[in-house]
């Protein structure tokens, strides 16, 4: 039986050396640094791609965002081979949150080819790191939600998934949770996500898309449906800012702490100096540690 | 006035019925920010603390004692373990349960529809489930955040206020830093007011850092009511099966060590050779490696056998990672940034190595090595060697 797979992702800024840009006093300067497929929705698409090479999957990849976010779309497709892009691109979503961009992914994964059976999204975004958007995406979809998975294994007779959850914890150590749920899901991706293709069947398949991936990424724009709020068909009052419960009120510069230690200043080029700090650092590492 | 919105639910959360910290963080916090609350409006809202899970009477009881004045408990066996969608719907229903809302406050039960506010964890379990759950009573979440103010704001805002100027009572300033560490972000949950399109917004909802706040002195003479509330249970929201929960042992260790080195973007000029010297400064002091949070984003191309050991989520300090307390803390290419700073400020002696006195780590260290850290580890790993035999043994 076909399997649909949906892929949400985001243009983000890369913050890879040579292409991210700092302000003087440490503040990303957004200007100058340039945009990319966002690493967790690369990790997002790359989980789609293991549905494809395993079961022959569909894939479909949405994303909101401004006209340039068309590169993210190529980027995602060159990893999961795609079979359809959607961007949701209009000036009445600008401005949103989390809960009013996950009501435009809603609507626009519902307009996507097929029934989906799994929707993945990446564990955060690099830039804004919130984590909402997928979960609060999955809810509004009626999808059962499974979040921070590292590996998963389909059953198509059956319909179900099984999946291994990377629960952390203050205080506590990881768990590993493995949980078994019928499909629909809804996916977020562990950063520590990874596809294995142990047979040889596999990973002829694995070698078989990633050609036709890379065919499909230079012709994108074929593969690419772009959408309006009006096309789209979403309530204008759930979406942007007037369907945003949220705002940012204030930035501010996080205000210099007062020095907590007098530090003492040491030329480092000078060996008789390092003596001393080295003589320093073992009388600390000599104390006794009184718990 | 009339309110519809009163007191302040903390969604706790436990392993094995033991309490995780960053629950009782967070009672700390809301019984200050109540406390305060109280006193500035002449009134006596709640803080609530909210517990789902198994033979969890017992310890529900404690929660007064870290500062709830009510707890709310659900205990079934289908809530022995956290699943998103049963836990999503349980604690939206006892945010909006009519009988509820009035248990904790009898007088104003006619009257209060939903919590004021709610706080969840910022971890695997309360990110997702704040979530779900703000998106079941579609209002605002924050996320990540490290302090809380409760002000009356005065703004005009082209959607919420159609631009006029209004007045907000009794608003949530939930502080968030950036990904930098060096930005506040102030995120505000307000009401549409605007006639285009009226909408409460409520609860006022964030997830907060786990390791920020203090929880308060655990009090046994403290009073409160404690609430059953059972819960409406769908077989359509017992989906999802555990079939097994391992524990995993972290290759990372930062509660052994007697040191540890860690580094930040300041390794730019040669991220793979100036990694290796640092592995090497990290085993003449038998130290531990940490890093900070952009590093783990990966921002520079080293050959995979660093990548995959050094550039992980796992080796961060600060407020996204570890909290950490070595005798001896070496902060080799760090600016400083606050969540940096929260993961290592207990350090007993903190000695830091940078070409920028105006860094931030300046203000943090005992000792500032003001140089490229290519010139000056190699200087300081060969008197380490003169001077450090016994310690290493």
């Amino acid at each position: 039986m076909a399997l649909n797979v949906a892929v949400i992702i985001k243009l983000e800024p890369d913050f890879s050396e040579g292409n991210v840009s700092y302000n003087p006093d440490g503040t990303l300067n957004r200007a100058e640094t340039k945009n990319t497929l966002g690493p967790h929705s690369a990790i997002a698409a790359q989980a789609a791609f293991y549905a494809k090479v395993m079961h022959d999957a569909k894939v479909s990849i949405g994303t909101m965002g401004p006209p340039i976010a068309d590169l993210a779309l190529q980027q995602a497709q060159q990893i999961s081979d795609a079979d359809e892009l959607h961007l949701y691109s209009d000036k009445l979503f600008a401005g949103a949150d989390t809960l009013a961009t996950a009501e435009v992914l809603k609507t626009g994964i519902k307009k996507m080819q097929g029934k989906m059976d799994i929707v993945f999204s990446g564990h955060r975004a690099s830039d804004g790191e919130t984590g909402q958007t997928g979960p609060q995406a999955a809810w509004k979809l009626g999808f059962t939600f499974l979040g921070n998975v590292i590996s998963y294994e389909l059953n198509l007779e059956t319909r179900t998934i099984r999946a291994k959850r990377m629960i952390s914890l203050q205080g506590f150590p990881d768990v590993i949770e493995e949980v078994e749920a019928p499909l629909p899901v809804f996916i977020s991706i562990d950063p520590s996500f990874k596809s294995n293709f142990n047979t040889v069947s596999q990973r002829l398949a694995f070698q078989k898309y990633q050609k036709a991936a890379t065919e499909k990424a230079k012709n994108y724009k074929d593969y690419l449906k772009i959408f309006n709020a009006k096309e789209l068909g979403v309530d204008e009052t759930l979406v942007g800012l007037p369907g945003s419960p949220t705002i940012v009120y204030k930035v501010e510069r996080v205000p210099k702490s007062t020095a907590t230690r007098r530090a003492e200043v040491v030329n480092g080029s000078d060996p008789v100096q390092l003596q001393k700090v080295v003589g320093r650092m073992k009388e600390a590492l000599s104390a006794m540690v009184i718990k | 006035m009339v309110e519809n919105y009163r007191h302040l639910y903390v969604i706790i959360e436990h392993e094995d019925g033991k309490f995780l910290p960053v629950s009782l963080e967070m009672l700390g916090e809301a019984r200050r920010l109540l406390d305060n609350f109280n006193k500035k409006y002449s009134t006596k809202e709640k803080v609530v603390a909210v517990i789902l899970g198994h033979n969890i009477k017992n310890i529900s009881k404690q929660l007064i004692e870290y500062g709830a004045d009510a707890v709310i408990f659900s205990d079934n066996p289908e809530l022995k373990n956290v699943r998103n969608t049963i836990y999503t719907k349980v604690i939206s229903q006892i945010a909006q349960d009519s009988k509820t809302l009035a248990e904790v406050e009898p007088e104003y039960a006619s009257e209060i529809k939903r919590p004021r506010y709610m706080f969840f964890a910022a971890d695997s379990v309360g990110r997702h489930l704040s979530s779900t759950v703000l998106a079941e009573l579609e209002s605002g979440l924050a996320s990540d955040i490290n302090k809380l103010v409760v002000e009356d704001i005065e703004l005009s805002h082209q959607q919420k206020t159609a631009g006029k100027k209004e007045t907000y009572a009794k608003t949530l300033e939930m502080y968030r830093p950036d990904f930098s560490g060096f930005l506040w972000t102030t995120i505000l949950c307000l009401d549409n007011r605007n006639p285009a399109f009226k909408r409460d917004y409520h609860p006022q909802a964030c997830s907060i850092i786990p390791g920020v706040f203090e929880p308060i002195k655990p009090d046994s003479s403290r009073q409160g009511k404690i609430i059953e509330f059972v819960p409406t249970i769908d077989e359509q929201d017992l989906k999802v099966k555990i079939l097994s929960r391992k524990i995993i042992e972290s290759e990372v260790d930062f509660d052994t060590p007697r040191t540890i080195v860690s580094f930040g973007r300041g390794i730019k000029d040669e991220p793979e050779q100036n990694i290796k010297i640092i592995e090497k400064l990290a085993k003449a002091l038998n130290a531990e490696i940490g890093i900070t949070l952009p590093i783990s984003k990966k921002p520079f191309v080293v050959s995979s056998a660093l990548d995959s050991k050094y550039m992980i989520p796992d080796r961060v300090i600060g407020t996204s990672g570890h909290k950490t307390s070595p005798l001896l803390y070496i902060a080799v290419g760090v600016s400083g940034a606050m969540q940096h700073v929260w993961g290592m400020k207990d350090s007993g002696f903190v000695v830091a190595i940078n070409p920028d006195e105006e860094a931030p780590i300046r203000n943090e260290c005992n000792i500032f090595i003001k140089g490229r850290m290519e010139d000056v580890i190699p200087l300081l790993i060969e008197e380490i060697k003169k001077q450090m035999q016994i310690v290493e043994a």
